[in-house]
């Protein structure tokens, strides 16, 4: 058995809806779904149990009806496990993981910015990546945005 | 009279200065250069500097002290120029002399880093500030070690007047030698009075841009720029006539001659260590001031001391 | 927290010891640095969203744009997600000819580095003397890809150009002048007494804030964290190569140089091995233009550290999401922490010795008129309208009549 279907056989014993939810992608490349609401479980085992101590960065992206968030974990740099969870699209909110690493800091302020995901728990502090100025709820990575003169053409 | 006037403006006093300092300048620039694999300025490129900082606007800070902000950098070139006079160049007897004029020459080099201070400090820029407070920070370090080791020189000279001190070597040949350590130490101090790498930390241009001189622009930048020439200059020709004081009773042209061949020898040093070396934190360099070079000043006092019981009974 | 004694000082956008914009704020008492903050983002041109409204073969250009120094990384990084993705079997020689390029842009943004850190201490005959032999890769560079920066050698599949025999023994001949000066800023790094002085026990991260704070590449590795894509998660021909991950304990940024000019050494023998064993045969597939859905994660170690790509598709010819990590961004967390407790003069030094690329970390969005802002553009003829009656208005000077005068030249 590899260790990546070893990563999965482990995760599966231990929360059973696990089964068929990790995908090994390649070798690697591990992704899953997990509910929102069991994802600081699975985040908590992974990141402190099993020891992946490098979260290489969080994707955040518009599905359409929902908001799909992904944490990108690695372990000793060498596989990646990319848990993703699906928030709803009229009342996207998350729970910060800066206390797990505090370099999602920046991660989760471009959630923030460019898609309007607030997140929880995370410090006040400068936005980032949008300028100051930049109005507080328009988020350009969403799919409806559209640059203002595409707006005038329509 | 009109010899006097002639002296003290034309040769070898403020143009003479001048057009040395800005070869000076050329001679720094050059050979760094060439140090570091570049081409390096063309001989004109100091003058051309200058007339062309002339010509620009003087940008004036809302906040700062319009009176000092101006005064600066004229006061810093004249203290500098006026140092010049005392200076035995190519004959043991200088333009003007009298009795503890070593003391004026040193006090009087000591004015532009106080302007230097008093001009930043007035920019009330944060980059001009720091690099205000460094100056004098650093002022402090090396004018000790400094001042010991030119006034060793002078306590073997048994004089306190720099012509009388070229005329006791020109009489006694050989004992500048004995003065080699206090020498590198006064060389080193000068490039902390010049502002030069390694201590060029008042005007880190990484840390704090440009230091006091952030704020500055044309004119007055130009005159703070001839200053530092005209220090470089004077600090050297100072080094000379204490330090190398061989050949001064030679005809006047072979006399002069020499003379420039010591200050290019000596520029040359500084702008050698200013390119092999890198800039040194405030703290790293008062730390070597006062540990390394204060007691080996020193220690050349001591030296000059013994010798001049010794030898000089 | 903030008394009388305390001095804010900016650094940036605009600083001299800042190639891009970003800015610090630090809190100094007397020289000492007693806060700091950081702020970035002010490279952000949208180029993850543009990505999505672009196609495959277009966004590949535009990604080699989000940063000159490792557009090699970033361009390698996205061809490799879509790949992945479309399950495209690239041949042996593109991957060794990808991993040729990556090494040789590693040197020269190594060697790039390594003058800026020799000018961040005011030690400009460093500066001088590395960029001139960063000419030597340059050249070599422009003559296997046509382009100094912004090679344009990766597609979609593979690569666009070969190398001939000719060319192959061009580089070595580079590679063996390189090494030998390397050798020399080794040794001018290792016993210059100013350089030792100013590097050693400044921005130190220990092991563990490295690990806590995400820091990559060189500085995690001078830290003494073995984390290296090459080695732990091989792409291109990395798997097939023979070298070092170096590391060392010092923790500070005399370790990071140490650890750059070491690697410099590791990837001269990296390319030399390159194009001794580099295979015959095609050096591209036929991608599709539609690529089918799915997503991929691509790693690569830039010369700063890992570069993360996330692409997901959506089966249609433009991607449904780009996402990029610069290395910058994983590193700038760990400044204010080497910061702590340090001198004004260090801070320099400290911020390059990550070697930071902001544009890298700042990508996003197309600034020009924003869903509600009004931004106009000034004409250059209203600007110069303006500055005239700016000067008659602030300093009494008329500009008015020398300007009828002139007026032929300027087009009014």
């Amino acid at each position: 058995m590899s260790f990546e279907e070893s990563i999965k056989q482990e995760l599966e014993n231990k929360f059973p809806f696990f089964k068929d939810a990790a995908v090994i992608k390649r070798p690697r490349r591990i992704f899953a779904d997990v509910p929102q609401e069991r994802f600081f479980d699975v985040f908590n085992y992974l990141v402190r149990d099993m020891q992946f101590a490098h979260l290489c960065t969080i994707t955040g992206m518009d599905e359409g009806d929902t908001f799909g968030v992904i944490y990108h974990l690695s372990r000793d740099g060498v596989v990646v496990f990319s848990l993703r969870i699906h928030i709803s699209h009229d009342n996207p909110k998350i729970k910060s993981v800066t206390g797990y690493f505090l370099e999602a800091d920046a991660y989760e302020r471009e959630l923030e910015d460019l898609l309007g995901i607030k997140v929880e728990g995370l410090a006040s502090g400068q936005r980032y990546p949008l300028p100051d100025n930049w109005p507080k709820d328009d988020h350009p990575l969403r799919k409806d945005w559209k640059l203002k003169s595409e707006v005038d053409n329509a | 009279m009109i010899q006097a006037l002639f002296n003290i403006i034309i040769f070898p006093g403020l143009l003479f200065l001048f057009v040395l300092a800005l070869a000076a300048e050329f001679v720094d620039r050059k050979l760094s250069a060439r140090l570091q694999n570049r081409m390096g300025p063309p001989w004109f490129q100091p003058l051309a500097d200058f007339i062309k900082l002339l010509g620009k606007e003087n940008i004036l800070p809302c906040d700062a002290d319009v009176h000092i902000f101006k005064f600066m950098p004229v006061l810093a070139l004249t203290a500098s120029a006026t140092s010049f006079l005392y200076i035995p160049l190519w004959q043991s007897k200088a333009l003007n002399s009298f009795n503890g004029d070593v003391i004026v020459v040193l006090y009087l080099l000591t004015i532009p880093t106080l302007t230097y201070f008093l001009g930043g400090w007035y920019s009330r820029s944060v980059y001009s500030m720091i690099g205000a407070v460094r100056s004098l920070t650093q002022l402090f370090a090396y004018e000790v070690p400094l001042f010991m080791s030119i006034l060793a020189s002078a306590l073997l000279a048994n004089s306190w007047n720099l012509s009388e001190i070229a005329l006791f070597y020109s009489q006694h040949p050989g004992y500048w030698l004995f003065n080699f350590i206090g020498f590198s130490i006064a060389l080193i101090s000068l490039l902390g009075k010049l502002e030069k790498t390694p201590f060029d930390i008042p005007e880190a241009e990484t840390e704090i841009v440009a230091g006091s001189f952030t704020e500055y622009s044309g004119k007055l930048l130009a005159f703070f720029r001839l200053s530092i020439d005209v220090e470089m200059v004077v600090g050297s020709s100072l080094l000379a006539a204490v330090f190398f004081p061989f050949g001064l009773g030679l005809t006047p042209v072979l006399g002069f001659i020499l003379y420039l061949v010591k200050v290019t020898f000596i520029v040359c040093l500084i702008s050698f260590l200013r390119t092999v070396l890198a800039r040194l934190r405030l703290d790293q360099m008062i730390t070597l001031c006062w540990k390394y070079f204060a007691p080996l000043a020193f220690l050349q006092v001591i030296i000059n001391l013994i010798l001049k019981g010794v030898f000089l009974k | 927290m903030h008394n009388s004694q305390d001095v804010q000082v900016p650094f940036g956008p605009q600083h001299p010891a800042l190639k891009e914009p970003e800015s610090f704020l630090v809190t100094l008492r007397g020289e000492k640095i007693t806060a700091s903050s950081v702020k970035i983002g002010y490279n952000h041109r949208g180029i993850e969203k543009a990505c999505e409204e672009r196609t495959y073969i277009q966004d590949l250009y535009l990604i080699e744009r989000i940063c000159g120094i490792c557009s090699h990384s970033h361009a390698t990084a996205f061809s490799q997600a879509v790949e992945e993705i479309a399950g495209l079997e690239v041949p042996k020689r593109a991957l060794y000819i990808r991993s040729l390029i990556g090494e040789l842009e590693r040197v020269h943004s190594h060697l790039l580095w390594l003058g800026v850190a020799g000018h961040e201490i005011g030690f400009d005959t460093l500066l001088m003397y590395t960029w001139r032999d960063r000419e030597v890769v340059m050249d070599i560079l422009s003559l296997l890809t046509g382009n100094r920066v912004n090679y344009g050698m990766n597609t979609i599949g593979g690569v666009r150009r070969d190398i001939t025999p000719a060319q192959a023994k061009e580089v070595l001949k580079a590679v063996d002048t390189l090494e030998e000066r390397t050798k020399y800023y080794i040794k001018i790094a290792t016993q210059e007494t100013t350089i030792i002085d100013r590097l050693s026990g400044v921005g130190v991260l220990s092991k563990k804030d490295a690990i806590s704070l995400g820091a990559v590449g060189p500085t995690a590795r001078a830290s003494g964290v073995a984390r290296d894509v090459r080695k732990d998660d091989p792409y291109a021909a990395y798997g097939e190569l023979d070298f070092k991950v170096i590391t060392t304990n010092t923790c500070d940024v005399y370790g990071r140089t140490v650890v750059r000019v070491l690697e410099l050494m590791e990837s001269y023998k990296m390319i030399r091995q390159i194009l001794k064993d580099i295979p015959e045969g095609a050096i591209t597939v036929r991608a599709p233009r539609k690529i089918p859905a799915g997503e991929a994660a691509s790693r690569y170690e830039a010369p700063r550290g890992e570069d993360f790509h996330y692409v997901r598709s959506n089966g249609t010819e433009k991607p449904d999401r780009v996402k990029v990590r610069a290395p910058t961004l994983a590193n700038v967390q760990a400044v204010s922490k080497m910061l702590e407790d340090r001198y004004l003069a260090d801070m320099p030094i400290v911020i390059a010795a990550i070697d930071p690329c902001f544009s890298c970390t700042d990508r996003s969005i197309v600034i020009k008129n924003s869903g509600t802002r009004n931004s106009k553009t000034v004409p250059w003829e209203v600007l110069h309208v303006q500055s005239i009656e700016w000067y008659k208005e602030h300093k009494g000077i008329d500009f008015s009549a020398l300007n009828k005068k002139y007026a032929k030249h300027f087009k009014i």
